[in-house]
Formats: structure tokens, sequence, C-alpha cells
């Protein structure tokens, strides 16, 4: 790390050189040839508009342990919270949530909890195992019901355990048009609740919930991207059953931006990157192997019980013990429900060796890297296709090449910076 | 009096006609699919299921193995259920484009690669006739107090 600083120290000594401010140079230069006294000033000192001192990532491909795909459950209309009686039993269902399940899981949990209480239950079952089915198991434990969890695998082996663990909430998570005006309202309260809800476990051991600096880079400034509905496609969602282009997206982050901390312009002196243009954002993340741990420890300890079962048809429902039942089945419910507003959106994220030292995000030329402690998440959207990319695509099997391709785009920011020599 | 329990009679004849001509449940233990049909599903799956769950059907840390668990999950229940399961989602990259009869050759194949006899009738691909097929498993000491329980 000293290391690096080291170097990078030379490399804004470099710039400042060919900028011409000779004294900041000078004063930089004498640093070069003491480094004890620079060990002396921690980071956390460095005054705005200083050059912030990152340790690169290693993104060569040795450190390529997992590529992971999944299909995120974009739901045209938003969620499913509704219900259906099957039998005599009550479903309430909540799944659907598309690319933002883990960012809006609380938030839906309450919605599906409380619809859950308000039939005076003593006792609920839970079906399905992901974020959204542990979370809405754990949020029922918290309102007094005893909890029953069925459910093929456990969380780790489910989607949501191949997501890249980012608070992300409104990602592929509606289609604005059979969405409608409505759903603007209750996305916003399911986002609320949730940030609340996650920043109760920011600095508990494991870190399941932190924020990290997330830079966006690009060679060429940096604007809003926006992708105007184009006239030439005359499919959409209404006419062929799938969004045909990214005009059809909800977009709602907007509602909560009082909150979430947005993107800050870096001037050249702070951007430590060789690249032009650089934004900042505090970013919050989830560890999924820490979180997991912390959800299935509450859910136990409260004394939920957890049962290994497949469901074939919603007909198994009313066959459980249990008379209320809140449905988590994300992807699956397209098929068990036969929901075909469900459309499968795939995504694949490679995941790097941790690198703990280099806890930090960028995201350039439509590659992203999210350093975690449960691994760096390599993230290729390219082709630059926004929010179609992967529509429509229900095939899961991982790319690995596409990941080779992202940190090929990548590797020019950590590369070594010049050092110049006297 | 007689009138009125009449049709009632007639009815009770009709339905105990209907079930002695329907033929009695019988299992997978009892050779249900030809050798034949498992070979051609043994090429189907290789060809259309394989690259997910596996050459050897062990699945992966992600995606479903085909092995014991598998038929823990569907037994006790007519065989209808998973031939109905595979033909509407199956494969995943492309449901819906598994026919009938293909579909009914690869679970021949899953059910010789677990263990479960073969024997001189073709497995069929009717509904009505696979709803008659109770998925068992190949030992007859896994019951149904063995589905896996874990708290």
């Amino acid at each position: 790390m000293a290391e690096f600083r080291q170097v990078e120290q030379a490399g804004v000594e470099r710039r400042a050189m060919l900028k011409g401010t000779l004294g900041a140079a000078a004063m930089m230069g004498l640093q070069a040839c003491a480094p004890a006294a620079r060990t002396e000033r921690p980071a956390t000192m460095m005054a705005p508009g200083r050059k912030t001192a990152l340790v690169p990532i290693r993104i060569t491909r040795d450190q390529l342990i997992d590529v992971k795909c999944c299909i995120r459950p974009l739901r045209a209309a938003g969620p499913n919270l509704g219900s259906d009686v099957v039998g005599d039993t009550l479903v309430i269902h909540n799944y659907g949530h598309g690319g933002s399940g883990w960012s809006l899981s609380w938030g839906s949990a309450d919605i599906a909890v409380g619809k859950a209480l308000s039939v005076l239950p003593r006792e609920i079952a839970v079906v399905g195992c992901g974020i959204i089915g542990l979370t809405s198991a754990v949020m029922a434990q918290r309102a007094g019901l005893k909890v029953t969890l069925y459910a093929r695998e456990s969380i780790q082996q489910t989607r949501s355990f191949r997501a890249s663990g980012s608070f992300t909430p409104d990602s592929r998570v509606a289609l604005t048009d059979p969405a409608g005006p409505a759903f603007g309202d209750v996305w916003e309260r399911m986002a609320r609740f949730s940030w609340k809800a996650f920043r109760t476990y920011l600095g508990l051991p494991g870190h399941p919930v932190e924020f990290n600096d997330s830079y966006q880079l690009s060679d060429t400034p940096i604007t809003r991207r926006v992708w105007p509905a184009d006239p030439a496609i005359t499919q959409s969602f209404a006419t062929s059953g799938r969004p045909r282009q990214n005009s059809e997206f909800g977009h709602y982050s907007d509602r909560i931006r009082d909150i979430v901390p947005q993107a800050q312009p870096l001037s050249d002196e702070e951007n430590p990157f060789p690249v032009a243009h650089a934004r900042r954002s505090s970013h919050m993340i989830f560890n999924f192997a820490s979180y997991a741990h912390v959800m299935l420890g509450e859910f136990f300890e409260r004394g939920g019980q957890f049962v290994m079962k497949d469901f074939y048809s919603p007909a198994d429902y009313a066959a459980l013990a249990e008379k209320v039942v809140i449905n988590c089945t994300g992807y699956a419910a397209r098929d068990l429900w036969q929901d075909k507003t469900v459309i499968p959106v795939r995504g694949q994220t490679g995941w790097l060796v941790p690198q703990p030292e280099a806890f930090y995000s960028v995201r350039y030329r439509n590659v992203s890297l999210t350093s975690k402690r449960d691994g760096i998440v390599v993230m290729n959207t390219n082709p630059d296709l926004g929010e179609m990319l992967g529509v429509g695509d229900s095939m899961e099997l991982p790319n690995v090449a596409d990941i080779e391709q992202g940190l090929e785009i990548l590797s020019p920011l950590f590369s070594p910076p010049v050092v110049e020599r006297s | 009096m007689i009138q009125r329990a009449a049709p009632l009679l007639a009815a009770t004849v009709v339905a105990l006609i209907v079930i002695a001509a329907t033929p009695a449940p019988v299992s997978t233990r009892d050779g249900v699919y030809t050798a034949a049909q498992a070979a051609d599903g043994a090429r189907l799956y290789a060809a259309q299921c394989a690259m997910c769950h596996g050459r050897m059907l062990e699945g992966t840390f992600e995606i479903p193995g085909l092995g014991d668990r598998f038929i823990a999950q569907w037994s006790n229940a007519p065989l209808s259920n998973l031939h109905d399961y595979l033909g509407r989602a199956m494969p995943q990259f492309a449901p819906g484009s598994l026919s009938p009869g293909n579909n009914s050759k690869i679970i021949a194949f899953l059910l010789q690669a677990n263990g479960l006899p073969g024997g001189s009738t073709a497995l069929p691909a009717d509904p009505a006739a696979l709803s008659r097929v109770m998925v068992q498993p190949a030992d007859p000491r896994l019951t149904a107090g063995a589905v896996p329980r874990t708290q």
C-alpha cells in the first residue's frame, strides 16, 4: 500500500509538473524523498481537492475465481404483492423484483407480512429462501409469528446469491406503462423502508452491509444517460409480451435522492485514475456471506423451521399445514404460478479474490468492478444496450469470455503509473 | 323414493365400471419404460440437458442435480407432474420446446440413471396414462418419511 502511494504521489508530481504548478510539485518531491513523513499523514486527513491515494485493484485473469449467472425476474407491472386463495389457504405474493430484490427486500417484506397479519394467523409459511423469502420470514417472526420456510435450497444456492450485491432499487423493477403511475409510491415506500432497515446492519461484525466509494470513469464528459423512445420500434410489451426498448423501463430512483448519495464530479487534481473524467459516489453494498449468516442466524434463533421442499403447482400450497403463505419464488413463479408477465433478464458476474486493501468500486466503458468483502464483482454490460441487455434470455450458463473481456477493458485503469526519475 | 334413488344407483354402477376399467396405479419400480427409450433419452439428455445438469446428472452448486434428491422431490406424486413440468419449463433456455415423446424418453433415461428398472412397455406421453405411474425411489426403504427435513 505504501509503495503504491509512493507511485501515485509520483504520478501526481508528473501531472503537477506538466501543469506548471511547480510549488506543489516541489512539495511532493520532498515528500517522495521522505516516505516516513508521508505515512504519518493518514488518508482520512487529506484535504478536499487532493488526489485520493488508492491501492490499484489486481484484475489479472488468475484472480478470477468464479463466474455466476442468474436471471432477474422482471415483472412488467412491478413485483406481485397481490394475493390468491387456493382451497382454504391464503397465498400472499412477494415475487418479481427484477434486479432490485436485495434493495427492496425489507420494504417488500413489510408489505407482505402486513397483509399476512391482517388475517390474524399465529403461524405462517414462507415459500422460497432467496433474499425476499428469508427477509419475509424474519420480518414475520419479528411480528410474533411462528414461521416455517419451505424451499428447494438455502439462500446460498438461490439466484439471490448470484446478484452483484449493490443497492440498485430501480434496476429492471418494472415497465412504466404496465406498472402504472401508482407504482411509484409503492416503490418509494419499499425503497425508503429498506434503506433504513439496511442501515441497522452497518458496523456489525462481518460487515453485512457497508458503503464504499464508487468511481464512474469516462474518456468523455459524463452526462446522465437517457434513452428516448425510438419511434422506429413499433413493438412493445403491450404488443409482444416483453419490452422492446429502454424507454419502456420505469425509473424511480430520483424519488429517494434526498437520502441516497449522488455522484460528485472530481476535479483533475482529485481524480486518481488515468482517465479524463471521474465522478465519485458513496454506494451501499451487501456482503452476501455475512448477510446470509446474520439473517439465517436470526431466523433460527427465533425458532424458525426450514423444510426442504419443491413445489409443483399452486395446489401444493393448499396442502401445507399453514393456511397463510407468503410466496417468494422469484423467477420460478413464472412457471409455478403461470405468471407470464415475469420476463427473464439474464445477467452475470465474475468474482475476483477479495482485496480488502482496495476497497472501492469503478465503472468504465460499461464494465464495473465492485470491491466487497466477499469478492470483487466484475460485470461487463457490453454491448451497450442499457436495461435491454439480457431481456428475454433465460440461458443461465455463465460465459467466462465476457468477464475476461471486461477485465481487459478495465486494465488501463490499473496499469502502473509512469514514474519519472530525476 | 325408488325413482329418486335410481339415478344414484346408475351413477354408482357407472363409477364402478370406470374404476374397474382403469388400470391400477403402477410404481416407477415396476419397469415403466423400455431400454430403447432410455437410450434415446440419453442422447437427448446429452444434447439438451447435460450442459446445465451435468454429464453425470450431478448438477452444480447452483443448478439442481438429477440424482437422489431429484427423485425424492418428485416421489409419491404421479409421473405426469414431472412430465408436465419438463414440458413447460425445460430446458430453461427454451421452455416448451420438448415434444411429449422426447420428454418421455428423457424421463426414461432419468429413471434408468437413478436405478429404476426398465421393462417391456414403453413409457407413454399421454398425461392421463402418466398420471397412473407413481414416482418412487429405487430403494423401497426410502419412503415419504425420508424426505429431507432440517432445522
